[in-house]
């Protein structure tokens, strides 16, 4: 069979069972998990993707695949049901000599080297499936090949207080990375690894087999192929990205990520711009605010019901907020049902939860302990008696 | 058994007025993020009515651009799918007058002998009604045509098409443009006919040069005793908009939540996907008895209005009582009540309009008043 040489296929890292956000993740797999009122985590690299005219893409999973299959489905709502590339689920299978899952980031890439094959691309571009940000990769690949780049990595700077919680990558005036270090104790810069590398196909091909072959490897890009690259002197370039950028793996970082789409600030760029954001939109209707509902500076998404008070919140699809209820600074998932007079506060509730009335969810940070406050959170199809109390930083 | 269906894009296009003067009226937004057409759309879809032929007649593009490949209503299929039937489709006849005649125009798309039975239906009647049992229903009854009818109580309007039926449901009287009265069953622009009966009744009609399907075919062969009709009841919401009154009425009308889950509660209504993102309510909004969509910006105060996507509603602007559609800009400290707001209308700061629910303001498409 004929497949059209591609310029540049896009392989999407999706497999995390996102282990510190279980409780919403039960039965999802990670890039499933809901963000900003109708989106998940899976939509932004997608359609940055699609924007920046990749139509080739993708994506490894081996965690809980169902709901994350079910909702790429034949890529329609990205506009990569396309004859020739589109939308490629790509799980762990049984080859004749071997089967095994996924050992590491660079492994899932290793399993799939003939899925890359039949596309010919010249570039290869490795992006992870829980980060929220709108980038054109369309510029950054420019720049890959302008530069004639073995590998490219999207860097961020950090506030230097920061710059050890990631990979840092050190560089030379021309741009050119000479060091890369993993979470450094006394970080040399602030350019942050994003976890978006552009390859040259050729040269990933054969460092992926290189180590395929290493049983001492952990199988990771971060930890074994780019320092390999480095080390057997490949030109690797920084290419730096401004704008929104957010790892969302924590409870913490998903829940202020959410809030950061209410800040004013001008800093949270993500729905500015033509380019927009895809999802899979289900049939709702529009949303309805009833008399004497309080709405301040929140997200409602559509097919809401709202008759309470929503504060500094984001509602998501198919919602309802009941009578006198109160929400403020939280993150409801989709098709909850928040009941009479229960008070929401710093918290997450997940997709299909109840929360009947006279419920109260956390709480603000002035009245507690530094260590003892945290973002309260009801997990994934859950049904929260009337009148229960959910301390901050308790999972229900 | 299989069903094939057919919609009329442009039924009552005259009677909406400004609204429809670049669009069709199966085109014409509703309730905040739907079109017209996508209500009758989603029943055939949601019935398993999968072949559906779309009959245009002019200003169809703005439909065209609405459905396009129909995936949102999973119309778009290997075998089947939706097919947009333009006049002309058929060679020697000519842009149509009445139904009758633009059937005929679309008759080699009709008499296509994988079907047994047509579902007939205009676009203006909107309710979330599932045809499988009036097909079980028509064919129990042995009648040849099956008007599916609601019951009006307390409506005494003049409505297009009235039937008067016993107890079995077989039509003994049928009335055009009449009253409805105590028992008439009130006529919902859906009709189900055996596709060989359409089609030689299409054939017949041509050669006499007839041209309305209700008054030169349904009720002069049922006078003559050729046709035997029954009707089916509907009992769910329906919404009728037959004029601009009705139109504004019936948008309000979805601020109940009896009507809202009458047309939303069953089966799902299915529209084009936009990919807006979530609407935004600022500090000093506010937002009263109102249906929105998303990308909307709210800064000023929304008062029992339908909002469609993307509507910026600026600081100290009110709105009471208005329909605004897609794309409409209403600046600073406007005032405006009772006003139908086309799509990508400007409203200039301070501006003032006020209609009446009898005589709501229109304002155009594309305007800045």
């Amino acid at each position: 069979m004929l497949f059209r040489k591609k310029e540049c296929v896009a392989m999407i890292l999706a497999g995390g069972q996102g282990s510190r956000l279980v409780v919403l993740t039960e039965n999802t797999a990670k890039p499933a998990v809901p963000y900003g009122g109708k989106y998940r985590l899976i939509d932004f690299p997608l359609s940055n993707c699609v924007n920046s005219g990749i139509d080739t893409v993708g994506i490894l999973t081996q965690y809980q695949p169902l709901q994350l299959n079910e909702y790429i489905g034949n890529g329609m709502p990205w506009g990569l049901n396309s004859t020739n590339g589109g939308i490629h689920v790509l799980s762990p299978y049984s080859k004749s000599e071997s089967s095994e899952w996924y050992k590491g980031t660079a492994n899932a890439i290793f399993q799939n080297i003939s899925f890359l094959e039949r596309y010919n691309p010249d570039n290869v571009l490795i992006l992870s499936g829980d980060h929220i940000y709108k980038m054109d990769y369309s510029k950054m690949l420019y720049e890959h090949v302008k530069k004639k780049a073995d590998c490219t990595i999207a860097v961020l700077d950090v506030p230097l207080e920061e710059a050890s919680r990631f990979g840092i990558m050190n560089t030379n005036s021309s741009g050119r990375i000479i060091e890369f270090e993993e979470k450094p104790k006394e970080p040399k810069s602030t350019k942050a690894s994003m976890g978006i590398y552009i390859f040259k196909w050729n040269i990933l091909k054969k460092y992926l087999i290189l180590d395929n072959e290493d049983p001492t490897s952990s199988n990771d890009f971060g930890k074994n192929i780019i320092p390999k690259l480095i080390e057997d002197n490949h030109k690797l370039f920084a290419y730096s990205f401004e704008g929104y950028w957010k790892d969302v793996g924590t409870i913490d970082s998903l829940w202020q990520s959410n809030m950061d789409m209410l800040s004013n600030d001008g800093s949270f760029d993500l729905f500015d711009g033509d380019k927009k954001i895809y999802s899979r939109n289900y049939a709702h209707p529009s949303t309805f605010i009833a008399k004497g509902a309080k709405i301040v500076n929140s997200y409602i998404a559509e097919g809401s019901t709202v008759y309470g008070n929503v504060y500094n919140s984001i509602i998501s699809t198919g919602c309802t907020v009941g009578k006198n209820a109160e929400i403020s600074n939280s993150f409801i998932m989709p098709n909850s049902q928040i009941g009479r007079n229960s008070v929401i506060k710093y918290a997450i509730i997940g997709e299909d939860s109840v929360v009947n009335a006279n419920a109260r969810i956390g709480d603000l940070p002035e009245f507690y302990d530094k260590s003892k406050w945290g973002i309260a959170v009801v997990g994934k199809d859950k049904v929260v008696p009337q009148n229960k109390i959910l301390l901050p930083k308790e999972i229900f | 058994m299989k069903l094939m269906g057919i919609i009329f894009s442009n039924i009552y296009d005259s009677t909406l007025g400004e609204l429809t003067n670049h669009r069709t009226v199966a085109s014409l937004p509703f309730g905040g993020r739907y079109r017209q057409i996508d209500f009758v759309l989603s029943n055939m879809s949601n019935s398993g009515i999968y072949n559906v032929g779309l009959i245009t007649k002019y200003n169809y593009r703005s439909l065209m651009d609405h459905l396009g490949s129909a995936a949102d209503w999973d119309l778009r299929r290997k075998n089947e799918g939706l097919v947009i039937l333009p006049p002309f489709a058929s060679g020697h006849t000519g842009v149509y007058k009445g139904k009758l005649e633009a059937l005929y125009s679309a008759v080699s798309f009709i008499d296509n002998p994988l079907y047994d039975y047509v579902v007939v239906c205009d676009s203006t009647v909107l309710c979330n009604l599932d045809f499988r049992p009036a097909i079980e229903n028509h064919i129990k009854s042995g009648a040849d045509v099956t008007v599916i009818s609601n019951r009006e109580p307390g409506n005494t309007k003049k409505h297009p098409l009235i039937v008067y039926a016993d107890k079995k449901g077989r039509a003994q009287t049928l009335l055009l443009d009449s009253p409805a009265e105590e028992n008439a069953y009130v006529g919902m622009g859906m009709f189900i006919i055996k596709r060989e009966l359409l089609v030689a009744a299409l054939e017949e009609s041509h050669a006499k040069g007839q041209v309305h399907f209700e008054k030169d075919y349904l009720q002069k062969y049922f006078n003559d005793g050729k046709l035997k009709i029954s009707v089916y009841e509907f009992k769910g919401t329906v919404l009728r908009n037959e004029n601009i009154k009705s139109y504004y009425a019936n948008n309000m009308a979805l601020l109940q939540e009896k009507i809202r889950s009458g047309l939303f509660g069953k089966n799902p209504i299915y529209t084009k996907v936009r990919d807006e993102m979530p609407s935004f309510y600022s500090e000093n909004s506010v937002v009263s008895n109102s249906l929105l969509a998303d990308g909307c910006d709210l800064y000023g105060e929304v008062y029992d209005s339908i909002l469609f996507r993307d509507v910026t509603v600026n600081e100290g602007a009110v709105i009471k009582g208005c329909i605004v559609m897609q794309g409409t800009r209403i600046g600073k400290n406007a005032k405006l009540e009772c006003v139908i707001l086309d799509k990508n209308v400007t409203v200039t700061e301070g501006a003032e309009l006020k209609g009446t629910p009898e005589h709501p303001v229109i304002v155009k498409k594309g305007e800045t008043v």
